[in-house]
């Protein structure tokens, strides 16, 4: 079957097949125990005003998305399509009428369904513990999280793309490694205007801050932006800005997959 | 899509070469050099070599799965690698893994998908092809519960699902007991007789020849002979087998007899031998009667196709020589 209709299905039984490979991953679950209790554990922390309370709800319950949720993408991204290969049970699906990008595409999209699977369950779990305190739920939560939800998209195509070509190891070093750079963009760019910082030093930055996505666009409260401080916890981004970021991390996964793509279509299946 | 109108070669390969680096490039490993071979509509097609010779390395080029060094590889009548002939095909690979989280319906259900198949048909398919590879009770366990000889099974069933015009198996009865390798040639006879051309590869001798129309044989990465199992073999008689019934096969009569030819076998009452190709049988046979035998049977001894493959093993290497690998009945290991 050609035809978008073909590839569709193609795609979605690749997708189907990793999501439910994923499903049976039991440190998952462990993730999601942990998050719901360290959202449990922001109640505990009494004796706080209402304010309080809900600033740290907010705080837990967010941090637990981005963070929780992109370690997890950079897990299922090393593992999954590096296992594929290294188990052989690629063999039986690339000789099916199905393309190596297809593959590599519908893998990701079942890594990415499990991942919003996930950020949905962390949401609701900080959803319920704002009403459990009598917080209204704002539309800065709302926008906070679906940032959130885009970086942990962004981190699992890079988690993706280093895996189809290097081993879960290494891949899980370079997609944290990128991780953790891509969060602090702004203070490298900040030291590359310092005049303490030697030229070797501006020189590897400014090369680095060229290929590294600027997460820290994604995780936006608590900074300043065009010289103003916004946080989650008053005033906060537009969904106009919600929605730039958002195509900016669908243009890297676009780049970061058609990558990894590439590179799976040359590779050898031995 | 267009076929070859000047051969009906549903493969063919021709000066097929394949080095595979190691990742720090330090060892290269020379799997094939210059494999040339066709496979014909309709026929059964074995790919007979011992272990390393470069079966696997020759169907992993025809599937796309490595990309060859030099030659060049079709199948049905596409280079490879190509969607449209992988619409037609269906493949078992070597020492099959499939998600092992899965169960049979669910794994010919992902197959089905991929082919596009539409859902009535996905089951259907996947029913016939459950109850025809014998997993009939197996149909509720992950395939992880699996025994070797059931995963091959399941591996059968998913190369079946798109109903292919062209099979190909690595190693198909790898792992079987007598009564699985059976009911895989049963199923290779089956697909012949459905019309479908059939390649599979072995390093068990007796296991191709019985079902092969042709053979090629491989060993460390060029093809020393193709034909059919009766072409291979049985060209050259070695000599003449009889078999006499007599009072004493230990008398002086039977040692008489026996001077005649060598291997001699004797039985209770019964004195075999063999006489070399040239040896006049009828005179023979006279003597022996003339000394109170009765001529039980007389039969030619040929070259086997094992003669052949054992002394093509034997000649190919002399270092790490497949024929030491030997053991018997034609089995390598
Ligand atoms: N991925 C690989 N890397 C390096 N050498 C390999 C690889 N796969 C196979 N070989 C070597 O290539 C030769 C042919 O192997 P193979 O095609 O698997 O043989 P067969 O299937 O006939 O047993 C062997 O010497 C084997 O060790
Ligand atoms: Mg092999």
């Amino acid at each position: 079957m050609t035809g978008v209709a073909g590839i569709w299905g193609r795609l979605w039984a690749i997708a189907l097949n990793t999501f439910r490979e994923a499903a049976r991953i039991r440190v998952l679950y462990g993730v999601l125990v942990l998050v719901f209790g360290a959202n449990a554990f922001a109640i505990v922390l009494g004796e706080m005003s209402i304010h309080e309370q809900a600033r740290v709800a907010r705080d837990v319950g967010l941090a637990g998305i981005s963070l929780f949720g992109s370690l997890t993408a950079i897990f299922l991204g090393v593992a999954l399509l590096y296992a594929e290969v290294q188990k052989r049970t690629v063999h039986a699906i690339v000789s099916k009428p199905i393309e190596r990008w297809e593959f590599v595409l519908g893998k990701y999209l079942g890594i990415a369904t499990t991942l919003t699977v996930l950020v949905a369950l962390f949401t609701v779990a900080m959803v319920l513990l704002l009403l459990y305190q009598g917080v209204t739920v704002s539309g800065a939560v709302g926008k906070a999280v679906v940032l959130a939800w885009m970086e942990v998209l962004t981190v699992a195509a890079i988690a993706v793309f280093f895996s189809s070509f290097s081993t879960p190891f290494l891949s899980g070093i370079f997609a944290l490694g990128l991780f953790v750079i891509g969060r602090v963009t702004p203070d490298m760019k900040a030291a590359l205007g310092s005049e303490e910082a030697s030229a070797t030093i501006k020189g590897v930055l400014s090369v680095v801050l060229e290929v590294v996505p600027d997460l820290h666009l994604f995780a936006i409260s608590g900074r300043t932006l065009d010289g103003q401080h916004v946080t989650v916890h008053g005033d906060f981004v537009s969904w106009g800005y919600v929605a730039t970021a958002s195509g900016y991390g669908l243009l890297w996964i676009a780049g970061l997959l058609a990558l990894a793509m590439v590179i799976f279509q040359r590779r050898d299946f031995a | 899509m267009s076929e070859p109108s000047d051969t009906d070669a549903v493969i063919s390969v021709e000066d097929l070469a394949k080095t595979y680096r190691t990742p720090f490039r330090r060892r290269r490993v020379e799997a094939l050099r210059g494999v040339t071979f066709q496979v014909r509509r309709g026929e059964t097609f074995g790919f007979l070599g011992p272990n390393g010779a470069g079966k696997t390395t020759t169907i992993r080029v025809l599937m796309g799965l490595i990309g060859a060094t030099a030659g060049t590889a079709r199948i049905l009548g596409q280079p490879v690698p190509s969607r449209a002939a992988r619409q037609r095909l269906g493949f078992l690979p070597e020492q099959p893994y499939f998600y092992d989280y899965l169960t049979v319906p669910e794994l010919l259900d992902l197959a089905g998908r991929l082919f596009g198949l539409p859902a009535a048909e996905r089951r259907k398919r996947a029913d016939a092809l459950i109850e025809k590879v014998g997993l009939a009770r197996a149909r509720t366990q992950p395939l992880k519960k699996f025994s070797k000889g059931m995963l091959q099974r399941a591996g059968l069933a998913q190369a079946l699902i798109n109903d292919p015009d062209l099979v190909v198996f690595d190693e198909p009865m790898s792992g079987l007991d007598p009564i699985g390798r059976k009911e895989v040639r049963d199923l290779i006879h089956e697909l012949r007789d459905a019309g479908k051309t059939v390649f599979f590869s072995s390093h068990i001798l007796s296991d191709v020849e019985s079902v092969s129309d042709r053979v090629a044989i491989v060993m460390r990465g060029k093809i020393e002979a193709v034909g059919s199992p009766r072409e291979l073999a049985g060209r050259t008689l070695l000599g003449v087998d009889v078999t006499l019934r007599i009072a004493d096969p230990r008398g002086a009569a039977a040692e008489e007899i026996a001077a005649r030819g060598d291997r001699v076998r004797r039985g209770d009452q019964e004195l075999s031998f063999t006489l070399a190709a040239d040896a006049d049988v009828d005179e023979v046979l006279a003597f022996a009667r003339e000394r109170g035998a009765k001529v039980v049977a007389v039969s030619p001894r040929h070259d086997t196709l094992e003669d052949l493959f054992m002394s093509r093993a034997l000649a190919s290497d002399g270092g790490r020589a497949a024929g030491a690998e030997v053991q018997d009945g034609g089995h390598l290991r």
